[in-house]
């Protein structure tokens, strides 16, 4: 679905070669300030960060679309500290971002305010505005609703597990089990045991700042006994 | 308006007969000399002699402060050559009545709009329904006719001003007073007053309102106020919220092709609340001020939004001067320029050394799409006690980067996007 080929960020990553096939589920982990947050904000196409070698989505050399092109092609990223944007509500904003109308929008508000309930959120989410006057662990959560009803292809979560109580990250697993399919792609950069055990992902990837190194869920195993030096 | 007040002949001399004047001329021609003898000797005397002797004293009072200069800081960032060169006069159209004027502008009169009132040239068009219901009924008065205790207040509130508020006075044929009565709390709340201020003509005429809007004790009114000037509208309104009222204010200003100076002045009585939402769009040049007095417990909310765009202009001044104890504001003005636009703030609170426990907030956001475009905002806070809280932030930015991409990354395309953040900024 998605390939890095000798790709680079200037200043932050270098050469990196990593293919996601549909379908699969991958975690990705390294030390802090490798630039995993700035490896899939640059994948999802953010305009201040340069970039170089290949990259395909689909079958399809995307590295000069601009990102809500990329956006709508079905790649999504939910951010580590989503952005508030006082005076837009959650709702409107999946509302103008699919264009819904008439029975459409009574649809899509329904599983909105289901999917709320599920990650316990107040009954009034949708009208509360985007990531203001919400706390880490809402905002993470309103990301996974957005997820839910943009019909995405490939999910690129920043540490969704960050600022969740012990309920959130159990809500989270139930979420991910339900949205992967053997349809789309699941990338999920976390530095929590829990929740890489919990979702079993088919691959591990630890990133570098010259490569990657590619392992299964005993590398991570090995990452939180002995340490990313020693690994 | 002066068109009707001063003579056209004398004008026509004095300007050697070019087809448009400049109100810097108009200005010195009222204040001349020669003016203040027609006034006296043209003047129905017997009805207007008071009022006019204010009108008399305004203009004199105008010819030694000047028109207001950039110095001033209500001025300081607005465009005001601009202004007094304005052509304000067709002499083409002096032969059209008044109520011709009307006939052609029928937008003016709208038989079936229910509680609405247009202020045209200081005339007053009030729908039936107003001057009916009883016993919650509408006074609307000329000063001429109302008692002499309130004939006296009225005209006391009028007094010299630094700013156009004088010539604004000058120029109105006479003020209008419009007075909620005592005690309504709902009449007037659940079925808001339409205040319309409109011109009879799109030519390039200068037209002016003067008015006082008096809230009588326990009362509660709320007035959406609608601005249209499709030529040159200056109007001073004064607002009266006596004790324990409420008055609230919607106010929308649109572009027609004209221009517009509106000071609207507030005096809040103890216990009042006065609560303003307005928009904007801008025209040619427009100025809006507030001016607030207030009392002891009162609350004013101030709350703009305006997305001036083109080569559109708006300034705005606003002052809340709180005398006593225990006062509460709000001051919330967000702008969006965009294009060649052109704007400014300059928010002062002047709290005086009895004001103690006053509880204010200033702020005034502005988004700067373009960078042809031109915006200015001053905080000034001028405290004379300790015992206060006051904030205030000023700022003027470009759309945020961040939130773009965020937007972005969800699938909206950047014009949408930057769309949707202008939107929410004036949400």
């Amino acid at each position: 679905m998605l390939k890095l080929k000798n790709y680079s960020v200037e200043n932050v990553l270098e050469n990196i070669d990593i293919e996601f096939d549909t379908g699969k589920t991958y975690v990705i982990m390294g030390p802090n300030g490798v630039g995993k947050s700035t490896l899939i904000h640059s994948i999802m196409g953010r305009p201040d960060l340069e970039v170089s070698g290949d990259l395909t989505f689909m079958g399809s050399d995307i590295s000069e679309l601009p990102v809500d092109q990329r956006a709508r092609l079905g790649m999504y990223v939910a951010f580590q500290a989503p952005t508030s944007i006082p005076g837009l509500s959650n709702f409107q904003m999946i509302k103008q971002a699919l264009n819904l109308k008439g029975s459409e929008l009574a649809e899509h508000l329904a599983k909105f305010r289901d999917t709320t309930e599920k990650f316990n959120l107040p009954k009034d989410w949708d009208k509360r505005n985007v990531n203001t006057d919400a706390s880490g662990g809402e905002k993470k959560k309103n990301e996974l609703i957005q997820l839910s009803l943009l019909n995405k292809k490939l999910a690129m979560l920043d540490e969704p597990d960050s600022g969740l109580d012990v309920d959130g990250v159990k809500s989270l697993v139930s979420f991910l089990n339900e949205w992967r399919t053997q349809h789309n792609t699941l990338i999920v950069v976390t530095h929590y045991d829990r929740l890489i055990y919990d979702l079993n992902p088919d691959a591990v990837i630890v990133l570098k700042k010259d490569g990657v190194d590619i392992g299964d869920t005993d590398l991570a195993r090995r990452i939180f006994s002995n340490g990313f030096d020693n690994v | 308006m002066y068109k009707n007040l001063y003579s056209y002949p004398f004008l026509e001399t004095a300007y050697q007969g070019k087809p448009y004047y400049k109100l810097e001329e108009l200005y010195d021609y009222v204040t001349s000399e020669g003016y203040e003898k027609h006034v006296i000797n043209h003047l129905d005397r017997n009805l207007y002699t008071s009022l006019n002797e204010h009108v008399r004293d305004n203009l004199i009072f105008l010819r030694e402060t000047g028109l207001p200069s950039h110095k001033q800081e209500q001025f300081n960032f607005s465009n005001l050559n601009k202004l007094f060169n304005r052509d304000i006069l067709n002499t083409n159209e002096l032969a059209v009545s008044y109520l011709d004027r009307i006939e052609k502008f029928d937008y003016l009169v709208d038989p079936d709009v229910l509680n609405e009132i247009i202020l045209c040239d200081s005339n007053v068009l009030a729908s039936e329904t107003l001057s009916k219901r009883r016993p919650y009924n509408l006074q609307i008065l000329d000063i001429s006719k109302i008692n002499k205790n309130r004939h006296l207040e009225y005209v006391k509130l009028l007094d010299n001003t630094d700013n156009f508020s004088n010539l604004t006075y000058g120029l109105s044929r006479f003020p209008n007073v419009i007075v909620f009565p005592n005690g309504s709390k709902e009449r007037f709340y659940k079925n808001p007053i339409k205040i319309k201020y409109a011109n009879s003509s799109d030519e390039p005429i200068l037209e002016c309102n003067t008015t006082i809007i008096d809230v009588q004790y326990d009362t509660s009114v709320k007035i959406k106020e609608s601005i249209q000037t499709r030529a040159g509208q200056m109007n001073y309104t004064t607002y009266i919220v006596r004790e324990n009222s409420t008055l609230e204010i919607e106010r929308n200003s649109n572009d027609f092709g004209g221009w517009s100076l509106f000071d609207s002045r507030f005096i809040c009585h103890p216990g009042s609340t006065v609560k303003i939402k307005f928009k904007n769009t801008g025209s040619s040049y427009t100025q809006e001020n507030f001016y607030f007095k207030i009392s002891s417990d009162v609350n004013v909310e101030l709350i703009g939004r305006n997305n001036i765009f083109k080569g559109n202009e708006y300034h705005q001044f606003v002052r809340v001067r709180s005398v006593d104890h225990d006062n509460r504001s709000i001051v919330d003005i967000k702008n969006v320029g965009d294009e060649h636009a052109r704007t400014s703030f300059v928010g002062k609170y002047e709290i005086n050394s009895t004001s103690i426990g006053f509880d204010g907030q200033m702020d005034n956001r502005n988004l700067m799409l373009s960078p042809t475009a031109n915006m200015h905002t001053r905080p000034i806070l001028d405290i004379y006690t300790k015992e206060i809280a006051c904030t205030h932030g000023c700022t003027i930015s470009n759309v945020d980067k961040d939130q773009l991409y965020y937007l972005q990354s969800k699938g909206f395309d950047k014009h949408s996007a930057k769309s949707l953040l202008i939107d929410s900024f004036l949400c």
